[in-house]
């Protein structure tokens, strides 16, 4: 069975399933699946999900307790994180030799941009680790007000993305840090001043605030969190650890799901290419 | 005889316009193999679509029986003449059905004449396949995080919309529609994809022998 490829076909089976489409929204949904075998397993699978929820209904969850927003710099502990990453960082950079680059000479497209943008070039010496470096995408995600769906922006936040929106990294970083540490668009403000500090170059610096933003727990923003994780550890050729964040953004099967999936497919080709060259060359 | 049954395959794939042009023609002629082979095309998405259209109510399994035998009578009768427009043909009986009921009006006698030699369209690998689902919806509920399963109970379930789940959880809708969105994948892929690995459906069930 082909997997459908319109979208947001699950979502669509989830509303029709729920009876909260249109009835013409329900009639073109219909439309579709009577003619699509991947839409109405969905549905079909849905639908015995539904079943057994109704049966064995989920247990009573309280509401969430306000959680504490991570404050911006972070704090001692993370620090910590920090001061390792930096040194791995700079151990990196000198081993890798002068042609090193970091990735905000490799990446001149502004924020916003799409991922047309160059991926890093940290060349270095073996082929393999050029290989790995290149895999990373440090694109900057597009930034879009209407996520903040009915909120009114605050006004730090508002400055800080508006130049993060016109390529301008360092005039948003610093009104970025300007927003409340209590204001609901703080983690937003730690997560977009995180790729700033990509964009920069600063790994280390944007490896604590996207590990902040984690730490955080469930957000809009934890996915990309997570992947933009697994694009450091690309740059820093850590496969492995590429590897890792690429499986915990797949689990949360977001936006990112698609490209981070087939991300981690070179991924482990590319480990399997150099655990084999390893293997060969030590024989 | 109509098809080569060897070669059905699963139900839910694509069937080529010449497969349908044999089976309304087959249909027409009363052919009992013809209409197997109807339902068992057809009775996945009328059952879905019931279902999830009454959500849930008991009268969905009547209504889905009254579908099944309306399509079966009037390609008996030779109603449809474009073969090609089976699918849409059944979906406009389905529809009907539904509404029919919806608006509460008195179906027309004509249509509840049902012939008395219709084949018994209950197939056992269709029963088979529910119960297979129904195991790996469980399964797939019981990985869930346990605020996930709420989301996804009041939304199938109940119907909520997000912002009103966001307001029972204590959350941002925006976070509801995430994890919502997310749970929900994770659930229909993990039932959709095992059940799709499941032996084919087994054509010869329900025949007399």
């Amino acid at each position: 069975m082909n997997p459908c490829d319109r979208v947001p076909a699950i979502e669509n089976a989830a509303s029709y399933m729920a009876g909260t489409l249109s009835q013409s929204e329900a009639e073109q949904f219909e439309d579709h699946y009577w003619n699509c075998p991947a839409c109405l397993a969905y549905l079909q699978a849905l639908e015995a999900v539904g079943d057994e929820l109704a049966r064995e209904p989920a247990p009573q969850v309280a509401p969430a307790p306000k959680r504490r927003v991570l404050a911006w710099p972070v704090p001692v502990w993370a620090l910590g994180a920090v001061a390792a990453a930096v040194v791995l960082a700079v151990v990196g950079v000198r081993t890798l030799g002068p042609h090193t680059e970091t990735p905000s000479q490799a990446q001149s497209a502004p924020a916003g941009s799409t991922s047309s943008a160059p991926t890093a070039q940290i060349a270095s010496s073996s082929p393999v680790r050029q290989t790995a470096t290149e895999l990373a995408d440090l694109a900057l995600p597009a930034f879009s007000g209407s996520t903040l769906r009915g909120a009114g922006m605050e006004a730090h936040f508002e400055e800080g993305m508006a130049a993060y929106s016109r390529g301008d990294c360092k005039g948003a970083l610093s009104a970025l840090a300007k927003v409340p540490a209590e204001d609901k668009q703080e983690r937003k403000a730690q997560f977009y001043s995180a790729l700033c500090r990509l964009h920069e170059g600063d790994l280390a610096g944007a490896e604590a605030g996207l590990r902040g933003v984690v730490d955080g727990g469930d957000s809009l923003e934890l996915e990309a969190a997570f992947y933009y994780l697994a694009q450091i550890d690309l740059a820093r050729n850590d496969a492995a650890g590429a590897h890792g964040y690429l499986v915990r953004t797949i689990a949360l099967r977001g936006d990112l799901e698609r490209r981070a999936r087939l991300q981690d497919q070179k991924v482990l080709a590319l480990k399997k290419a150099t655990d084999a060259s390893g293997t060969t060359n030590s024989k | 005889m109509i098809g080569d049954h060897t070669n059905a395959g699963n139900p839910l794939s694509g069937q080529p316009a010449l497969e349908d042009e044999r089976l309304v023609r087959a249909l027409a002629e009363g052919n009992q193999e013809a209409e197997r082979e109807f339902a068992v095309r057809f009775l996945p998405r009328v059952r879905a679509m019931l279902r999830a259209r009454l959500r849930g109510s008991d009268v969905a399994a009547d209504l889905v029986q009254d579908v099944m035998i309306e399509s079966i009578s009037a390609l008996r009768r030779g109603s449809l003449r474009d073969s090609s427009k089976l699918t849409a043909f059944v979906l406009a009986i389905a529809r009907n059905v539904l509404y029919s009921h919806f608006s509460d009006v008195k179906r027309s006698p004509e249509s509840l004449e049902f012939p008395d030699d219709l084949p018994d369209l209950r197939s056992l690998s269709e029963e088979l396949e529910g119960e297979q689902r129904r195991v790996l919806a469980m399964n797939a509920i019981a990985g869930l995080d346990p605020t996930d399963k709420m989301i996804l109970q009041l939304t199938l379930v109940e119907g909520l919309k997000p912002g009103m789940i966001a307001e029972k959880l204590g959350m941002s809708s925006d976070v509801v529609r995430q994890r919502k969105i997310r749970a929900t994948r994770r659930v229909a892929d993990y039932v959709a994809d095992r059940s799709q690995n499941a032996s084919p459906v087994d054509y010869t069930a329900g025949k007399a022998r």
